[in-house]
C-alpha cells in the first residue's frame, strides 16, 4: 500500500480543470485512495493508495486517469499501442541473460520539456514501482536516459565484473561493475539480486557507452535525467515479461498525458518469448475476454443490464462492447489485475459507486453458537471470579527465560518450546506454553498493589507436538494465582477442589518432584488416571528469579483435556 | 454534619476525652486530660487525634521541655559513688593502708568501664584534686573536686523523680549534659529527654458538643453487635454507637473479568446473538492456510520475513491435507478451472508447509470453509494474531481479530453491504454508515465499512468482501461466500479510557483492578 506526494496544482494541469478538495475526496474510492495530509501553503497531498494490483495509480498521471475516464464517461485512449515507428530503434539482447535478468523493454518519449515538478513525479512512480510492484527491484526496475546522447542499437549483454568500467550516477569517477557492487551505496542495498552469477547484466550503445548496470545502477553520462530535457528513453528489465511491460506501459502514458510523444524501440531477444522474438514495445497484452452479464448481475445482486453495465465500465477506463447477454472487455494498456470476472465486477461496481447499492440483509435463517471449549472457558471463569479471583489478559509471546529458567526448569537445547525464528524482541520471543509465568510477570510488576492477589487467566498456550498436522497443539488452559503473606498449598487446594466439584470432575492429586514448587508441595491432578493440570507452592528460588516477595501458590488446568474427557465419559457437552 | 448527629456518632474513648472538659474550663493540658481521662496515653493521643480531626478539639499552645532523669548507671552511682568520688575514696584508704594507688589497680578493681576511669581521673586533674606522682601513683592533694560534687547532688537531685533541666544550677545543668546518653555511649548517669506539652481547647462546636456528653454516657456504648449480646437478649440495654458513615472504607479486593476481555465478550454475545457460530484454530499455522487458501500468492510483499514470525522448531508442518493442496496449487498457478487466470508462477509445495505463527484470522475461516461448513451459515472466531511489528503505543506483540464468513446461495455484493449495516448498527450503535472500495488479496469486491459513532464521529470499522472463487472453489465450497473483519481495538481502548494499547493486556494489577468502562 503506497502513499505518495502529489501536488494540487499538478493534479488540475493534468486533469485539465479545477477541482475543489472535497471535490477530490468525493472522487478518491474510484483509485481506492485517501488523502492522508494536505500543506494547503504548498498544495502538497499525502495519498495513501490501497490496491496492490493497480501500480498504476501509484503517481498523480495514473489518478488524474481515472477521473478523467468518470468524467468524460469514457476511456482515455493513447494511439501509440499500434503505431508504427518513423525511426527505427533497436535494442539486441545477448544469449545468456535468460539465468539472471533475461527480459527488457524500452520506449522514447519525445517533445515534451521535464519540469522540476514532472521530474518529482517520475522519480517517485519509478521508486514505488521497482520497490512494491518490483519486489525492491527484484522483478522489475527501471532507467530514465536521455536518447539524445544514444546511439542506437543498444545492446542489452553479459560483461565479467571487471570487463567494464563506466561513471555511476552520483559518482566523479570511473568504477568496475564488481567496484560498483562493493562500494556504490545502490551497489551494496541491492547487489544481493545478482548474488552468485559470474556475468553481470549491462546496457551499452553503438559506442560502447554505457547506459546502465541494472538494476543497480544508471550511468553518470547517459542515465541523469534533468529539468530542461525534452528527449528521454525509459528502460525496464526484470525476470517477468508481463510485469516488465507493464510498467513500461505505465511510464509511457504517463509521460503521454505529460505531452510527450511515444516512439517504440524494437527489443530482439535470441529466443522465443510469450510474444515472440521481437517485441515492438510498448504494447498491450490484453486481449479481448468475454464476460457474461448475468455473471456480474449475479455478483452485484442487482439486474443491471447490458448497457448499464458497459456504461460503468468505459466510464472506468475499459474498451467495452456489449451484446444482449455477453459483454467483450478489453483492459486499458498500463492494467493486467483482471484474473477472474469477479475483478470486472468489482469495476463496476466501483464506478456506479458502492453507495448506489441499496444494502440487502441476509435473510437466511442460522443458529449462533459457542465451541465447547469456549463455553466450558466461560463455565470456568464464573467459578474463578465467583471465587474472589481477578481476571488477567496477557500477551501470550514471552521469552525462553519466563518459561523456563525462572520457572527453576532446566533450559537445554532439547527442552521444547516454540520459538520464533526471526526474532524482533528477545521478550517476546517464544509462545508461551503454560499460564503461570504470564500469571507470574503479573505479580512481579504488582507489589505495590494490596494484597492479597488472587489472579487467573483462561488462555491459549502451544507446544510441540510431532503428531499433530502442524507439528504443534494449541490447548486452552486455566491458570490460578495466589499471593499473600499467609498464601499456601492449602488455599489454592480448596479452590481447585471447589472449581471441579461443580464441574463434576472427580480428581485425585499425585505427589510428584517438579523443580517449579516446594518439594512435597506439588502434585498432579488426576481424573481416571488421566492428567488434567498441576498444583503446587511455588519455590522460593522461582519467586526470586521474578522478584515476588510473598509466598505464591498456584494450579493449573487444561480445558480442552477437560472438554475430550467430558466427551469420553459421556457427560455430554459442557452445559 | 449538625451536632446531636455528631455527638451520637462519637467514640467512646471520644466521648471520655470531651466529658474531661467541665463548662468553665474549655483549655486542658495534656496532663490534666491524662490525669481526668484515666487513658493511656496511646489511647489518649488516638482520641484527641480524631476530635482534632473532626474540628471539636484544637491546640492552643505547645511547649517543649527538657527533663534530666537517673539511667540504670545512674542508680549504680548511687549505691557505688561517681567514678570521681570512688577514685578519691580509694587513694585516701590507700593512703592510710599505706598502699600505693596506681591506674592499673583501679582497673583491676572492676567497678567502672576504664573510659569512666580515665575520663574521673582527667577531671580530677584539673580541679588539682589529685595528682600523679613518682611511678604513677596517684595521690591526694586536699583540694575539692567541683566535678565529684556537682554529680553527688545530681544524683540525689533526680533520684526519685525526673527534673526540669532548665529549672536546675547552672552548675548542674552542665554536669547533666555532659554525662547524659548520647548516641554512641550509652554508659551515662543520666538520660536528658525532650516532652511536648500540649493544651487543648475545645473549639466552639466542640464546647456544645462537650456539654451533651454527660460523665458516664460511654459505658453503655456497644460497637459490635455480638453473638452473645443476641442470645442473652443483653442488646435491649445497650445502646449502640452511630458510625460516621460518610468517611471513606477501606478497599477491599474482588473477582472480576478483565475489562477488555470483558469487552470481547460483549462482541462474542452480540455475535452469537445474531446467528453466528464459533470457530477457532490454531497458534501456530502452516503457510498454507494462513495465506495460500486465501489466495495471497507466494511471492506476495505482505509475506516476506518482516511480515510474519516463522516458527525455529519445528520449521515445516507433516504434511498439507489433499485435495486442498493440489487444488490451491492449481489455483495459484493457471486458475485451476476456477474461471480464473491464476498467478502465474511456479507454486512451491515446500513452502506451504513452512510453520508460522497465524497472522490473519482469516486463516480461520480458510479451515472451516474446508471442513463442510453449514450452508447457509454464519461463522466468526475472536482469534490471536501475531505480526512482526516493533511493539510501540498502536502496535502490539499480539491481538485480537474479529473476523468470520457467511455462507448461502442468495449472497451478493448487496447483502454483503446488508450485513455491514447490521455491523454498523449493532456493533458501534452507529445510524449512519457508508462503504468505500478496499482491497484484500483474497475478496473480491472489497469493501471498507465507515461508521459515525455516536462518540468517536466516522471512524474505519471494519473490512469484508466476498471471497474469490480461487479461494472458495479450491476448498469445495461453490456458493458465495462473505468475508468480514472488524476492527473494534479502537473502541475498546476508548470504552476502557486507554491511550495506549499495550495497557489492554497490562501486568499493572493496580491498573487492571481500577480500569472501568462503559457498557456498549
Amino acid at each position: 500500500m503506497p502513499t505518495i506526494s502529489i501536488y494540487h496544482h499538478d493534479l488540475e494541469h493534468l486533469l485539465g480543470r479545477s477541482i475543489a478538495l472535497h471535490e477530490l475526496e468525493a472522487w478518491l474510492p474510484l483509485v481506492k485512495g485517501e488523502i492522508k495530509d494536505h500543506v494547503p501553503a504548498t498544495g502538497e497531498l499525502r495519498i495513501e493508495l490501497q490496491d496492490s494490483n493497480r501500480p498504476d495509480l501509484w503517481c498523480v498521471e495514473g489518478i488524474a486517469r481515472q477521473i478523467r475516464a468518470a468524467l468524460q464517461q469514457q476511456p482515455v485512449t493513447y494511439s501509440f499501442f499500434s503505431q508504427k515507428p518513423r525511426i527505427r530503434r533497436r535494442i539486441r539482447v545477448m544469449p545468456g541473460l535468460e539465468t539472471v535478468r533475461p527480459f527488457v523493454v524500452a520506449c522514447c518519449a519525445r517533445g515534451y520539456t521535464i519540469t522540476e515538478d514532472s521530474l518529482t513525479q517520475l522519480i517517485q512512480a519509478q521508486e514505488k514501482l521497482a520497490d512494491l510492484y518490483g519486489h525492491k527491484r527484484w522483478t522489475v526496475s527501471i532507467g530514465l536516459y536521455r536518447l539524445a546522447a544514444i546511439r542506437f542499437p543498444v545492446t542489452y549483454g553479459l560483461v565479467k565484473p571487471d570487463e567494464v568500467r563506466f561513471v555511476p550516477l552520483g559518482f566523479t569517477e570511473k568504477l568496475t561493475l564488481g567496484e560498483i557492487l562493493s562500494i556504490h551505496p545502490k551497489g551494496q542495498e541491492y547487489g544481493e539480486i545478482l548474488a552468485g552469477h559470474t556475468s553481470l547484466p549491462l546496457l551499452w550503445d553503438q559506442e560502447g557507452q554505457v547506459l546502465s548496470f541494472p538494476p543497480i545502477i544508471n550511468s553518470q553520462d547517459l542515465g541523469e535525467v534533468k529539468p530542461g530535457d525534452t528527449e528521454l528513453m525509459v528502460e525496464v528489465t526484470g525476470t517477468d515479461l508481463r510485469m516488465v511491460l507493464l510498467t513500461l506501459n505505465i511510464f509511457a502514458v504517463n509521460l503521454a498525458d505529460r505531452g510527450a510523444t511515444i516512439e517504440p524501440i524494437d527489443i530482439v531477444y535470441p529466443w522465443t518469448t510469450e510474444w515472440g522474438r521481437t517485441l515492438r514495445t510498448p504494447f498491450t497484452i490484453n486481449q479481448i475476454q468475454r464476460i457474461s452479464v448475468h455473471a456480474i448481475e449475479a455478483a452485484l445482486g442487482v439486474p443491471l443490464g447490458a448497457e448499464a453495465i458497459q456504461q460503468a465500465l468505459a466510464a472506468y477506463g475499459y474498451d467495452v462492447k456489449a451484446s444482449r447477454h455477453t459483454l467483450a472487455v478489453r483492459l486499458p494498456p498500463y492494467r493486467q489485475d483482471v484474473m477472474h470476472q469477479v475483478d470486472v465486477a468489482e469495476d463496476v461496481a466501483i464506478s456506479r459507486g458502492y453507495n448506489s447499492f441499496t444494502p440487502l440483509m441476509p435473510a437466511q435463517f442460522t443458529v449462533g453458537g459457542l465451541s465447547s471449549v469456549e463455553r466450558l472457558s466461560d463455565h470456568v471463569r464464573d467459578l474463578m471470579i465467583g471465587a474472589g479471583f481477578q481476571e488477567i489478559f496477557s500477551n501470550i509471546l514471552m521469552s525462553r527465560e519466563d518459561l523456563l529458567s525462572r520457572m527453576n526448569l532446566p533450559d537445554t537445547p532439547e527442552t521444547a518450546v516454540l520459538e520464533i525464528e526471526n526474532v524482533m524482541s528477545h521478550n517476546y520471543s517464544c509462545l508461551r506454553s503454560w499460564i503461570i509465568p504470564s500469571l507470574l510477570r503479573v505479580e512481579s510488576a504488582s507489589s505495590r498493589s494490596f494484597y492479597p492477589h488472587r489472579l487467573f487467566e483462561v488462555g491459549e498456550v502451544a507446544i510441540p507436538d510431532s503428531t499433530q498436522e502442524n507439528g504443534s497443539l494449541t490447548l486452552t488452559k486455566l491458570g490460578a494465582l495466589v499471593a499473600h503473606p499467609a498464601a499456601n498449598f492449602s488455599e489454592v487446594h480448596t479452590t481447585l477442589d471447589m472449581l471441579l466439584y461443580y464441574l463434576l470432575t472427580p480428581y485425585i492429586l499425585e505427589p510428584i518432584p517438579h523443580p517449579s514448587f516446594l518439594e512435597g508441595r506439588a502434585g498432579r491432578i488426576i481424573w481416571n488416571t488421566c492428567q488434567i493440570g498441576l498444583i503446587g507452592e511455588l519455590h522460593p528460588a522461582v519467586l526470586e528469579a521474578w522478584h515476588v516477595e510473598k509466598p505464591v501458590a498456584v494450579f493449573e488446568l487444561n480445558l480442552d483435556t477437560l472438554c475430550q474427557r467430558w466427551a469420553q465419559e459421556g457427560l455430554g457437552v459442557i452445559p | 454534619m449538625d451536632r446531636s448527629t455528631l455527638s451520637e456518632s462519637l467514640h467512646p474513648l471520644e466521648i471520655q476525652v470531651l466529658a474531661a472538659f467541665s463548662p468553665s474550663d474549655h483549655v486542658l493540658s495534656d496532663q490534666h486530660l491524662h490525669e481526668r481521662c484515666q487513658l493511656d496515653s496511646s489511647q489518649l493521643s488516638m482520641a484527641v487525634g480524631w476530635l482534632v480531626a473532626k474540628q471539636l478539639l484544637e491546640i492552643k499552645s505547645e511547649t517543649v521541655t527538657f527533663w534530666v532523669s537517673l539511667t540504670d548507671r545512674g542508680k549504680e552511682y548511687l549505691t557505688r559513688g561517681s567514678p570521681p568520688r570512688w577514685i578519691l575514696h580509694m587513694a585516701e584508704e590507700a593512703e592510710q593502708a599505706g598502699r600505693h594507688l596506681t591506674i592499673p589497680v583501679l582497673l583491676d578493681a572492676g567497678q567502672f568501664e576504664p573510659t569512666e576511669i580515665s575520663r574521673a581521673i582527667g577531671a580530677l586533674k584539673k580541679e588539682g584534686a589529685i595528682r600523679l606522682g613518682a611511678g604513677g601513683v596517684i595521690e591526694r592533694t586536699g583540694q575539692p573536686s567541683p566535678t565529684a560534687e556537682a554529680l553527688e547532688t545530681l544524683l540525689e537531685r533526680v533520684r526519685d523523680q525526673a527534673q526540669d533541666l532548665l529549672t536546675l544550677p547552672s552548675v548542674l545543668q552542665a554536669v547533666a549534659r555532659q554525662y547524659a546518653v548520647k548516641r554512641g555511649n550509652p554508659q551515662e548517669p543520666f538520660r536528658i529527654e525532650e516532652r511536648i506539652h500540649r493544651e487543648y481547647r475545645l473549639t466552639p462546636l466542640g464546647r456544645s458538643v462537650a456539654v451533651a456528653c454527660q460523665p458516664g454516657v460511654g459505658e453503655e456504648e456497644i460497637s459490635q453487635l455480638t453473638p452473645e449480646l443476641l442470645k442473652d437478649g443483653a442488646w435491649r440495654t445497650k445502646r449502640f454507637r452511630k458510625y460516621t458513615i460518610q468517611l471513606r472504607p477501606p478497599r477491599t479486593a474482588v473477582g472480576r473479568r478483565h475489562p477488555y476481555r470483558e469487552f470481547l465478550d460483549q462482541v462474542k454475545f452480540k455475535l452469537i446473538s445474531m446467528g453466528f457460530q464459533e470457530m477457532r484454530g490454531p497458534l501456530v499455522e502452516t503457510e498454507f492456510w494462513d495465506m495460500d487458501a486465501l489466495f495471497m500468492p507466494q511471492f506476495h510483499p505482505a509475506r516476506a520475513i518482516h511480515d510474519v514470525y516463522f516458527v525455529k522448531y519445528p520449521s515445516h508442518a507433516g504434511h498439507i491435507p489433499e485435495p486442498f493442496l493440489s487444488q490451491v496449487a492449481a489455483a495459484h498457478e493457471h486458475g485451476g478451472g476456477t474461471g480464473s487466470t491464476g498467478w502465474r508462477y511456479t507454486y512451491d509445495r515446500e513452502r506451504a508447509r513452512r510453520l508460522i505463527l497465524r497472522s490473519q484470522g482469516t486463516a480461520v475461516s480458510a479451515r472451516t470453509l474446508a471442513h463442510h461448513p453449514a450452508i447457509p451459515g454464519k461463522y466468526f472466531s475472536i482469534a490471536r494474531c501475531f505480526r512482526y511489528d516493533q511493539v510501540d503505543a498502536t502496535h502490539a506483540t499480539d491481538f485480537f481479530q474479529v473476523e468470520g464468513i457467511v455462507l448461502g446461495e442468495d449472497i451478493t455484493f448487496r447483502t454483503l453491504l446488508g450485513l455491514l449495516t447490521l455491523f454498523a448498527r449493532e456493533m458501534a450503535h452507529a445510524q449512519e454508515s457508508r462503504f468505500l472500495p478496499a482491497y484484500f488479496p483474497f475478496t473480491e469486491p472489497s469493501v471498507e465499512l465507515h461508521v459515525r459513532h455516536p462518540q468517536l464521529g466516522w471512524m474505519e470499522l471494519g473490512g469484508a468482501g466476498l471471497f474469490r472463487p480461487e479461494v472458495t472453489h479450491p476448498l469445495g465450497v461453490t456458493v458465495p461466500v462473505i468475508a468480514w473483519g472488524l476492527g473494534l481495538d479502537r473502541m475498546a481502548m476508548i470504552a476502557l479510557g486507554l491511550h495506549d494499547i499495550r495497557d489492554l493486556f497490562t501486568a499493572d494489577l493496580e491498573k487492571i483492578r481500577s480500569m472501568r468502562r462503559r457498557l456498549f
